[in-house]
């Protein structure tokens, strides 16, 4: 029986777990970080609990003080959610030899996802497909080149331990393999404590597609459809969407039958996500993630089902209440993610406090967000903001959604990458389904940091009346003063 | 009747503002636009468009205007200032390639370039990991690296000068080949 929830996360993620633990009436413990006092997940759970400095490695990715806290709080389970200790089999012990329920996958299981090389040879033995590679890290550059020659170039260097993008380096010939090993084992070392590479062939533009699963302890097992997330810029997914619009029925169920096969093979149990690169009519398994994914929602405003709620309800022991047969797909979702970052200046990270904050409502529309105004993004974190997500009876209509919805998103105080998303919910091959993880560099225009003139002088028109009012309310005090406020120009007077 | 020139991305424009009209680069546009004063959100119709404006004013006439989903940075003198600071600008500009600045906050990871290197425009300088990423810093224009500020390790704030660049060996010199 699960009564309590310490949820070991920041951030977006936080906020969702606090929710679900709380619409099952159960107790949401958060935890955070010296620069999180503020944050919403800790506004809105039951109880809070300082883990240390901002520093990452100091708070959120440290197993001493999440289990402490845990201890003291006296929680009955703990949530990593995604990112920071998610994947790591060590915390999943450590948290069962406290004597206290990891909600997730075990740790046996943890581990032979976690390293991919390990992964690639478990699925090729339980005869899933895989992108052909290597199956063993490289130790040195000239490995990684020895290799590289074999499989012929490109090649994509990926770290043994790796996951959304961090670690990774597309090679386009040998003379730069050296200074992309260095930085792809940097990165690696840096984002997860292990600088460990291996190498696969490069899969020229395939289409990002995943299954979502989810088992529970008594051997019930049911895929819940795919997820397309082609849209991606170096790896880091940007739009994601449920259904995909270019699979066919038949292949949906054969890719969801491969999940299954890939999530039986390391006893599978809770939500998971078997990520496939699809290439001309063929998939080849890219890696499973053993926790809750960033783009779970796409899957729950098809299916109708509260991924969370069932984690929680899986790791309390219950049964799953539905068989395969029972999953039906309504309509089509789409998310896009809203990060502080500059979609016209390359992406670049954006960093200051959020001084205005109005996310959009109304039919179909879901905000789950992470911030709240006043609250400074600075650059210990990633810069996932929130999640915008529509949902309507077709895909079309979903773009229709996220469309006005983005028009009605506001933020002040750092740039996002919502002008990014908006451009792209209007560009042609988006609209028809043609995309793959390409997507970006074939249609740079999207990036283009021109706008529209319309816009410019609408801009400037605001500029100069704003100013205008501005000076004449801050005009110094004549003796006579006449200016009593009704004289502004353009400005007429509310209230 | 004030004029006002409004700066935005090099494009100036002149707006006037009347007491019932408004013009902008001499057309004549039907403006109105309401506030409670309170928050920084504004309509503005023009003609019969609306929109909503949110401004933030900072400093002297800097304001931060986010409409139809994008964010602009404005800059808006009145005649009599923009005249003088014509006139003391005049002497001032800068010569030779901008510095290469940290464009966010972060920690130096890789010093690509040293003291005497020509680089060219767009060539990557200093590798800045932030928000767990690594970041390529790159040249807004060619030049000579005159002095590099930052070491490996080192953590930099935001428009912090990482590098800076002074123009190429004049022409005629034949080892422009950088």
């Amino acid at each position: 029986m699960i009564r309590s929830v310490l949820i070991a996360n920041r951030g977006e993620i936080a906020l969702r777990i606090v929710r679900a633990v709380r619409d099952l009436g159960l107790r949401a413990i958060a935890v955070y970080s010296e620069a999180d006092k503020l944050a919403p997940h800790v506004l809105l759970a039951d109880e809070a609990y300082e883990i240390g400095p901002p520093r990452a490695s100091e708070s959120y990715l440290s197993v001493d003080r999440l289990i402490e806290a845990a201890q003291v709080a006296q929680a009955d389970a703990i949530h990593p959610g995604y990112g920071f200790l998610a994947e790591r089999a060590d915390f999943a012990r450590a948290v069962e030899g406290a004597g206290i329920i990891f909600i997730g996958p075990t740790p046996e299981t943890i581990a032979a996802m976690g390293d991919k090389t390990e992964a690639r040879k478990r699925m090729a033995a339980a005869g899933v497909p895989i992108v052909p590679g290597i199956t063993d890290p490289v130790s040195s550059a000239s490995e990684a080149l020895r290799a590289s020659r074999i499989l012929g170039f490109p090649v994509l260097l990926k770290a043994a331990s790796g996951g959304g993008g961090k670690g990774m380096r597309v090679v386009d010939r040998p003379g730069e393999l050296e200074r992309f090993f260095a930085a792809a084992t940097r990165e690696a070392e840096s984002a997860f404590g292990d600088g460990r590479i291996y190498v696969e062939s490069y899969v020229d533009r395939p289409r990002h597609v995943e299954v979502q699963i989810l088992a529970d302890n008594y051997g019930n097992l049911v895929h819940l459809g795919e997820r397309e997330c082609s849209i991606q810029r170096r790896h880091q997914k940007l739009i994601e969407e449920a259904p995909s619009p270019l699979l066919t029925a038949s292949e949906r169920s054969d890719i969801g039958e491969v999940a299954l096969t890939a999530a039986r093979a390391v006893d599978y149990r809770g939500a998971g996500t078997v990520e496939f690169l699809h290439h001309n009519g063929n998939y080849y398994f890219l890696e499973m993630n053993t926790r809750l994914q960033v783009e779970h929602p796409v899957t729950e405003l098809v299916t109708g089902i509260d991924l969370v709620e069932w984690q929680l309800r899986v790791a309390s022991g219950e049964q799953l209440a539905f068989s395969q047969g029972d999953i039906s797909l309504t309509g089509h979702a789409i998310e896009c993610r809203i990060t502080a970052e500059d979609p016209l200046a390359g992406f670049l990270p954006s960093t200051g406090t959020i001084s205005h904050l109005e996310v959009p409502a109304g039919l179909g529309v879901r905000w789950d967000g992470g911030v709240l105004e006043g609250l400074e993004v600075s650059r210990h974190y990633d810069p996932l903001l929130g999640k915008l997500i529509t949902h309507g009876p077709d895909r079309l209509s979903a773009i229709g959604r996220m469309t006005r919805a983005l028009d009605e998103l506001e933020v002040l105080g750092v740039k996002t990458s919502a002008l990014f998303h908006r451009r792209v919910m209007e560009e042609k091959d988006f609209i028809s389904g043609h995309i793959s993880v390409a997507y970006i560099e074939e249609h740079q225009s999207i990036l283009s940091p021109e706008v529209s003139e319309d816009c410019l002088v609408t801009a400037a028109v605001a500029a100069a009346l704003m100013e205008d009012w501005h000076r004449s309310r801050h005009r110094t005090p004549r003796l006579n003063s006449e200016n009593t406020g009704n004289r502004m120009s353009a400005w007429r007077n509310s209230g | 009747m004030t004029r006002y020139f409004v700066t935005i991305d090099d494009r100036e424009f002149e707006v006037k503002v009347g007491t019932d009209r408004v013009s902008i680069d001499g057309q004549e546009l039907e403006v109105s636009i309401e506030s409670s004063g309170v928050s920084s959100v504004h309509s503005l119709l023009v003609g019969s468009r609306a929109h909503k404006i949110l401004g933030d004013r900072s400093t002297n006439g800097e304001w931060s205007i986010h409409l139809d989903g994008l964010l602009v940075e404005a800059h808006v003198l009145d005649e009599r200032t923009r005249a003088i600071r014509g006139m003391t600008q005049a002497n001032a500009r800068l010569q030779g390639p901008k510095p290469v600045v940290a464009p966010m906050p972060g920690m130096v990871l890789k010093v690509e370039v040293g003291e005497g290197d020509c680089v060219e425009s767009g060539q990557g300088i200093i590798i800045v990991e932030a928000m767990k990423m690594e970041n390529e810093v790159r040249a807004y224009s060619g030049g000579l690296v005159t002095r590099v500020h930052v070491k490996e390790g080192e953590a930099v704030e935001k428009g912090q000068i990482l590098v800076d660049l002074g123009p190429l060996k004049a022409s005629g010199a034949h080892d422009d080949t950088c």
